[in-house]
């Protein structure tokens, strides 16, 4: 049960929680045209518009540190329970989850500027498709938040493994780059931080589809995601290596 | 069938609450009528021991009359009749044979407005034992300075038991009533909105001896305050027009109650 479609008696109390929403909306829109922004820039090697993006990035922090304000405004003033209890935390997690995935676009977007400085390399153009699992993920969950959909947030904490996976491919992709000719090490090593940075954005979609779960049903999603990012995995030689 | 849930995951229904403690008072199909009108509609609710139980709804839901029923204050008025049973430690406590001196030294009462009897503070609280029991004197000022301490008074007024109790404040007039209570040594105590004219510290002090009561005596709360009831109680029962709609632990009813009813009324959706 995810709260009531009833309004509160107070009507203010309902523009508030709106307004919440609407801030936790936009706070991610903006974070998803920061991801593109981001993998925009790497494509024009374009210093400036790296350096536009990376400035950005202040814009959502100060969406977090409203919503920051307005959660704790909404908990002194109102004392929230049950389902509007769960939507104001909700609403705090996502914010922390969003500002997160802003800084992970940031990071892309800065990486971009050393990357720029050297020749062009095959595998740069893999990450776009890595970046547009991610805002695909970060817009449905998105999504989902608005119109309280466990359901549409439960499909995104399932595809990140798609994401998981993309990634573990592409990381396999630049360490055989990496092999091949040592002077692809340093382009490769760019390319390698700002996967992760974006796989990094697929997991803070999938913290706010728990959280979205969370807000829905009054409990936990536990079950647990087919996790198939294998990078970490302790046996090296596997990776890019067919035995 | 959702996805989630072909997956195995479920979001849980709303259960009856588990078993905390042994059962104090059972309450088993309890109809209430005053004056042909049917305030009660087959009440079914075990009351924990050693445990703080709260009532919460409207105003007109029947919660304040439950809880006077447990003390069967009706019975002190005609046309009124209560139908069912209320099991205490095993004897229905309806039951006509089960008399009403019984009941009181076991089921102790304190109401919204604190009512010291317009006697000395030491006469307040004996005036009750008095009735119940023949003590010493001696005897008598123990028992009512454990009264006033268990109340979280005694500090406050022993120097002044002699005096009258109309002049304690309505904090402490209503920890003297608490004391009151008490003295009898009951099981269970009522308390009917016992904080809705006090001011915030004296809310706190009630709300702390509750809290410090309920390792002694079942408690049974009544109160409009959502915050009161979700910061004192173990378990939270919500009625409404005469109905218990639910009734379950309080973390539960507070952060994910199982009906809508229940939501619309504790979030202040109501109307």
């Amino acid at each position: 049960m995810s709260g009531s479609s009833k309004e509160h008696i107070i009507k203010s109390y309902d523009d508030e929680l709106a307004r919440l929403t609407g801030e936790i909306v936009r706070m991610g829109e903006l974070a998803v045209s920061q991801l593109e922004a981001a993998i925009d820039v790497i494509d024009r090697r374009d210093e400036r518009a790296a350096q536009h993006v990376v400035s950005n990035d202040d814009a959502i922090d100060l969406l977090e540190q409203e919503i920051s304000h307005d959660v704790v405004r909404l908990l002194a003033l109102r004392a929230p329970i049950a389902g509007d209890l769960r939507n104001v935390f909700a609403a705090l997690r996502i914010a922390a989850d969003i500002e997160r995935i802003g800084d992970y676009a940031a990071n892309v977007a800065k990486r971009s500027i050393p990357l720029s400085m050297v020749a062009p390399i095959a595998p740069t153009n893999g990450l776009g498709y890595l970046a547009e699992l991610a805002a695909k993920e970060v817009r449905d969950v998105l999504m989902a938040y608005r119109d309280r959909d466990a359901e549409r947030a439960y499909q995104v904490w399932k595809d990140d493994a798609d994401l998981d996976e993309a990634y573990t491919g592409y990381f396999r992709q630049l360490l055989t780059y990496m092999m091949e000719d040592p002077r692809n090490i340093t382009p490769c090593t760019h390319l390698l931080f700002m996967a992760k940075n974006i796989e990094r954005i697929g997991d803070h979609a999938t913290n706010i589809a728990e959280s979205i779960w969370y807000q829905v049903n009054g409990e936990p999603l536990t079950a647990q995601r087919a996790k198939r990012d294998f990078t970490s995995n302790p046996e090296p030689t596997k990776l890019g290596h067919k035995d | 069938m959702t996805e989630s849930a072909a997956a195995g995951i479920h979001p849980q229904s709303a259960a009856t609450p588990a078993p905390i403690a042994p059962t104090k008072l059972k309450v088993r199909d309890l109809h209430f009528y005053y004056n042909g009108f049917h305030a009660l509609k087959g009440i079914n609710m075990d009351i924990p021991e050693k445990k703080v139980t709260a009532i919460i709804g409207p105003s007109g839901c029947g919660k304040s009359t439950l809880l006077r029923i447990f003390n069967r204050i009706y019975a002190i008025y005609p046309k009124l009749e209560a139908k069912g049973e209320i099991v205490l430690d095993g004897e229905n406590i309806l039951d006509s044979s089960y008399s009403m001196n019984r009941l009181r030294s076991k089921v102790g009462m304190v109401f919204q407005k604190p009512v010291p009897f317009p006697m000395t503070i030491f006469e307040n609280v004996a005036y009750g034992i008095r009735h119940h029991e023949k003590l010493s004197r001696a005897d008598m000022e123990i028992r009512v300075e454990q009264a006033l301490r268990s109340a979280a008074l005694w500090d406050e007024v022993k120097d002044k038991l002699k005096q009258s109790a109309l002049g304690l404040s309505g904090g402490q007039q209503q920890r003297l009533c608490i004391a009151r209570g008490i003295a009898l040594k009951p099981e269970v105590l009522l308390l009917d909105e016992p904080t809705s004219a006090l001011d915030p510290i004296a809310t706190g002090r009630i709300e702390q001896l509750v809290e410090e009561l309920k390792s002694e005596y079942t408690i049974v709360i009544v109160t409009h305050n959502m915050q009161q009831a979700a910061r004192c109680s173990d378990l939270t029962a919500f009625m409404y027009l005469g109905e218990l709609i639910e009734f379950d632990r309080t973390e539960q009813i507070f952060t994910k109650p199982g009906k809508k009813q229940t939501e619309d009324y504790i979030t202040g959706r109501f109307g």
